[in-house]
């Protein structure tokens, strides 16, 4: 699937990056993201995700790995897991642009990636929603994070 | 293999939703279990407790009062399909019923589960809104009635919370002299897109005094097309009925479709524009009592 | 009241083809699972396993089932068929006979659930059309003959007979 969402944060580009560059604190402003923390500074995380589609809950450990980071302008990270119990294999990769404007930053979110397995029984467009849904909300929460 | 599971067998409903709050998400309501069991044989769901519903008094029926239909939940597609007053008060419902899935699916499949599910390609979702249907919602705190539209809000998703159990659903039948159709089009097992048309003739039988549109199963969710629905006052019956009538829709344009097995977005947005203009046209024929051959490939025209 | 849950494991009752059966059974068991593995009635067939393909159609009093996506415990006290019901190769069914003598059958992988189907479809309505028929068998696929013998046969079968099927 694929989703791509432009927004303004009121935070000045070093401000905001600042926030993306709290790789935990950044991932708790993923909907159903928990727990993440650090394996390897600026360079491998684990966080747990959990996510309710219909009647189907989805939990998957997720490793993130930073893949490029040119600070204050881009942050590209992976994350894979796998959640055995609905037999799930998540590999996203996700890219985080910002350009400043005005006096806040104009940040480009780019999220690519797969679920392959038996999740895939309840269709594309579901899971496409799904992750619209939560790329939209992350935004919103970054947003109010990175205002106060 | 399904996964063991303790099967409560409640009598009412309260005792239904008494077990649904002691278990909470490890409960899950059962009655056909068309989609349940499915989910469960592949793992997606894995529920300790069903409840089944089937043996709660009052689910099971169908009642026709002061203009509308009221239709137990745990009512099977075939029970519908057969049902005298449905085939009294709203026909079209009985015909669509009977081109639910399949035969062995109609048998155990039932109204409330279908509805509570959201299928996004559910033709009962679709076809309800064309009769204002309001959902009957009982849970331990109390009873609610929402109207369909405000029950099913996305994919899998419903308004239904914690207790709540879908008791029934209630049609308003059409006023008098109106016509319909619903056409499902698709080559797979669920339909790729539905289509639900009435129009209301004026007292002349001329032109259209109320028009009602719903399209499902492209869309997360089945909508109403409400301008088209105001557009189409006041169109003459005949124009509709030759296929002559201006009926493409900016409304469906803006349907949230995702290019998936079914087609393309673009795919499915403009079948809906065809798919529409046919359905109108055989509704309107159907006012005006003309005898129309409305045969589509891979269609079903009910 | 809270109702008592079924155990795990429950002592149920139903007759099959006729013949009266006691079984203890596990809640979650598949009806489909049970006459095959515990009554040995291998003619239903786990195919799609998802309520699609029809070939584990068996019928629980008039209604035809899907005994992949059945819980044997809804079968207790209930009538069941299956194919092996429905005739034997000394007596068959005028359903059987029909598929034999209009070459009906190949693989034979989708045949008892097509045959149960147009048994449940001739019981209800004696003189179907052909698009009843159609409409009746949408649920029951088959991969070898294109359908259309079988279609013949089941015609041919309700135009002979003058009772019921």
């Amino acid at each position: 699937m694929r989703v791509a969402r432009e927004l303004v944060i009121e935070a000045a580009p070093e401000a905001l990056w600042r926030l993306l560059w709290d790789v935990p604190r950044m991932a708790a402003c993923v909907p159903g993201c928990a727990e993440a923390h650090e394996l390897a500074p600026h360079q491998t995380y684990r966080a747990h995700m959990t996510q309710k589609v219909g009647p189907i809950s989805l939990s998957v450990a997720l490793i993130v790995e930073i893949l490029a980071a040119e600070p204050p302008w881009h942050l590209a990270l992976s994350a894979s897991g796998r959640d055995p119990v609905v037999s799930a294999d998540i590999a996203m990769r996700v890219t985080l642009d910002c350009a400043p404007d005005g006096t806040g930053t104009r940040l480009h979110i780019g999220a690519e990636g797969q679920v392959l397995g038996k999740l895939g029984a309840l269709g594309h467009g579901v899971i496409q929603r799904k992750a619209e849904e939560t790329v939209d909300e992350f935004g919103r929460r970054l947003a109010r994070m990175a205002r106060s | 293999m399904l996964r063991p599971f303790a099967l409560y067998r409640p009598s009412t409903l309260a005792e239904a939703s008494a077990l649904l709050r002691e278990h909470g998400e490890d409960a899950t309501l059962y009655a056909g279990g068309t989609e349940l069991l499915l989910l469960m044989k592949e793992g997606l769901v894995r529920p300790h407790v069903l409840v089944d519903v089937k043996h709660v008094a009052g689910l099971g029926e169908v009642v026709a009062a002061d203009g509308a239909i009221r239709i137990g939940a745990t009512v099977s597609h075939r029970t519908v399909e057969r049902s005298a007053a449905v085939q009294a008060h709203c026909p079209l419902v009985a015909g669509v019923a009977r081109h639910v899935a399949n035969a062995r699916v109609r048998a155990a499949g039932t109204v409330g589960g279908n509805l509570a599910f959201a299928d996004p390609h559910s033709d009962l979702a679709t076809l309800f809104l064309v009769f204002e249907a309001r959902i009957d919602l009982r849970g331990l705190d109390g009873e609610r009635e929402i109207p369909l539209d405000a029950f099913v809000l996305g994919p899998y998703e419903t308004a239904r919370r914690g207790d709540e159990i879908l008791s029934a659903v209630r049609l308003r039948s059409w006023p008098v002299g109106a016509a319909g159709a619903y056409l499902k089009f698709g080559l797979y097992e669920r339909p790729t897109l539905g289509v639900a048309a009435v129009l209301v003739p004026d007292a002349e039988g001329r032109r259209v005094s109320e028009a009602r549109l719903a399209i499902g199963c492209i869309g997360p969710r089945p909508l109403r097309l409400r301008a088209l629905e105001r557009r189409l006052r006041g169109a003459p019956v005949e124009e509709l009925a030759a296929g002559r009538a201006d009926v493409a829709s900016a409304e469906i344009d803006r349907i949230d479709a995702v290019t998936d097995l079914h087609g393309s977005a673009d795919y499915k947005l403009e079948m809906a524009q065809v798919f529409t203009r046919r359905a109108l046209r055989v509704a309107a024929a159907r006012a005006a009592h003309h005898v129309i051959d409305a045969r589509y490939p891979y269609t079903v025209v009910v | 009241m809270p109702a008592t849950p079924t155990p795990s494991s429950s002592s149920i009752a139903f007759t099959v083809n006729g013949h009266r059966h006691a079984l203890e059974v596990p809640t979650h068991a598949l009806l489909l699972d049970v006459l095959r593995d515990r009554l040995d009635l291998k003619g239903a067939k786990r195919s799609c396993d998802m309520q699609v393909c029809g070939a584990c159609t068996v019928l629980v009093g008039d209604a035809p089932v899907s005994a992949c996506s059945y819980l044997a415990v809804e079968a207790d006290g209930r009538e069941l068929l299956t194919v092996e019901g429905l005739g034997t190769p000394d007596a068959m069914h005028p359903l059987q006979q029909a598929f034999v003598d209009h070459g009906a059958v190949q693989c034979g992988f989708c045949t008892s659930g097509m045959l149960l189907s147009a048994k449940a479809l001739l019981d209800e309505q004696p003189r179907p059309t052909e698009a009843d028929v159609l409409h009746h068998l949408r649920g029951n696929l088959c991969r070898c003959t294109g359908y259309r013998k079988i279609v013949d046969a089941i015609l041919a079968c309700a135009a002979q007979s003058g009772s019921a099927a």
